[in-house]
């Protein structure tokens, strides 16, 4: 009879693999209960058990780390922990290191594989930044920011004359 | 809102490959603008122009011929839930207040949600065990837009998604089983742990949590980076294949050595079904899943599979109500679905 390497108590009745720090594979053996508590078991667990994670990360995480502040989104690093969303793509640039070993514990693996992104002309793209650039246009007029929307109609012409071609 | 009342999509309507277990399946991506702060943290405009985008981007790549798109204020609590209930929207989807949209295609079968957590959450769906399909349909639909759109991808870590757990493929592949047998001879729990112990995520559908009603789960994969779509899929697929084996074995010893109380069993839920007045859907479903165990057996042989397996869907309180077309209080919608499951029923 195999006994629970969590509780060190009851039956186990399931293996498990798992991945430490360095990202190693070890084989643990659970209980049923033991296997409730890890939340194997629903989306809601998983969420749970990212949360936990989350938290041991905390303390590891010195106070510094805690204000840094994604550059785009102003999302800090104190804030992904609250909610466990980032903000924007460069969220994941400005807390790599920070991130890096909450995705290992969460896919065992911090290096995708399979389909990558295709490059090309993307046209739609290409609407919304012009869109953007005349939102900020109209908003630097109201502010009355001339030198910035000088600035910005010189880039929207730019930019429509490359939509065109 | 022009929703269709009594027509349930092509994934439900057909009985698919392995169809005796397995109900459907589904693929399901999760993608993102580059430069667009995600769904959380965007700014009200900033949602409008990624709806405006994306709407242009699917009217380019040729979809909105094959299906229609919800706009925000088509898409309020009682609505919303009819799509939640027919698999092509989720709750949170329909409970956030930013500018959203939703594209369903006519038969059903791919929907695209656009502002829920992730900029981007497309799915294809396929009657029974059918990944060769639904990751095909998603596929595809995630090439057509990827001309239009770029995507946020960064070579470590894939896909950037709003929730680590999603991030690489942000690939989601489920299958929605049947497994009736199994929860009879107590075999399910063995069965959800395996899938535990490699990786899979099991729940239960039409609960909230891992609560089961009418003992259809679900099974999908937890990881999304580091293996592939191929590997994922493989997973899932040759599981599932487990599951089917296990579960037909079960039927089978079922109907040799407890003949009687299955018949029982089938018989007594349809005579509710046929005889009800008053019936809510948590009741509902389950009779309906034992009748359509029935079915599958052989013990019933006035009903089609399909025909059951779609009454699953529109007996659910929002499907009720565009089928009656009005608004009804909880008591009311009981007692309609009463009727409009007898009038279903009763040959
Ligand atoms: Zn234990
Ligand atoms: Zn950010």
């Amino acid at each position: 009879m195999k006994i629970c390497d969590l509780c060190g108590k009851r039956e186990a009745s399931l293996s498990v693999r798992q991945l430490d720090k360095e990202g190693r594979a070890t084989e643990l053996a659970i209980c049923a209960e033991c296997a409730k508590k890890r939340g194997f078991t629903s989306v809601e667990d998983l969420k749970k058990n990212a949360a936990e994670i989350l938290a041991e990360l905390k303390a590891k995480v010195g106070e510094q780390d805690e204000t840094r502040v994604c550059p785009r989104c102003r999302l800090s690093y104190a804030d992904f922990k609250k909610s466990g969303r980032l903000g924007c793509a460069e969220c994941y640039r400005t807390f790599a290191e920070l991130l890096a070993p909450l995705v290992r514990r969460l896919h065992g693996s911090v290096q995708h594989v399979g389909k990558g992104r295709q490059r090309g002309r993307k046209r739609a793209q290409e609407r919304l930044e012009l869109a953007r650039l005349r939102a900020e246009l109209e908003q630097a007029i109201q502010d009355e920011d001339y030198e910035r929307a000088a600035l910005l109609r010189d880039r929207l012409k730019r930019a429509e004359g490359e939509g065109a071609s | 809102m022009n929703l269709v009342p009594e027509k349930v999509g092509a994934w439900l309507s057909d009985t698919g490959p392995e169809g005796d277990v397995v109900i459907s399946t589904r693929v399901r991506f999760a993608r993102n603008i580059e430069d667009v702060p995600f769904p959380g943290r965007m700014k009200f405009s900033e949602a409008e122009l990624v709806l405006d985008t994306v709407h242009w981007a699917l009217e380019e790549s040729g979809y909105l011929k094959e299906g229609k798109f919800f706009e925000p204020g088509m898409l309020g609590q009682d609505d919303g839930l009819y799509f939640v209930e027919r698999h092509l929207a989720s709750p949170d989807f329909i409970a956030s207040r930013s500018p959203r949209g939703l594209f369903v295609s006519t038969d059903e079968r791919l929907s695209v949600m656009i502002n829920e957590e992730d900029h981007l959450r497309f799915q294809a769906l396929a009657a029974g065990l059918d990944f060769a399909t639904a990751f095909k349909l998603a596929a595809d639909l995630d090439e057509r837009l990827e001309t239009q759109l770029e995507y946020a991808f960064s070579e470590e870590f894939g896909f950037l998604t709003a929730c680590p757990t999603n991030l690489g493929t942000g690939m989601r592949a489920s299958v929605f089983l049947h497994l009736p047998a199994l929860v009879l001879t107590r075999e399910i729990e063995k069965v959800l742990r395996g899938a535990y112990a490699v990786g899979l995520l099991v729940r239960g559908i039409y609960g909230e949590g891992s609560e089961t009603r009418g003992n259809l789960f679900q099974i999908s994969n937890q990881r999304t980076l580091g293996q592939s779509e191929a590997e994922i899929i493989e997973v899932l697929t040759s599981v599932s294949r487990q599951i089917i084996d296990y579960e037909r074995k079960a039927r089978e010893y079922l109907m040799h050595n407890l003949r009687v109380e299955i018949e029982d069993k089938v018989f007594r839920s349809l005579g509710i079904l046929r005889g009800a007045r008053i019936i809510s859907s948590d009741e509902a479903t389950n009779l309906l899943a034992t009748v359509r165990f029935g079915v599958i057996l052989g013990i019933i042989n006035e009903l089609k599979m399909s025909e059951v397996s779609q009454l699953l869907v529109l007996i659910r309180p929002a499907n009720l109500q565009v089928i009656i077309g009005e608004k009804l209080t909880p008591a009311e919608r009981d007692e309609r679905r009463a009727t409009f499951i007898r009038q279903k029923l009763v040959r």
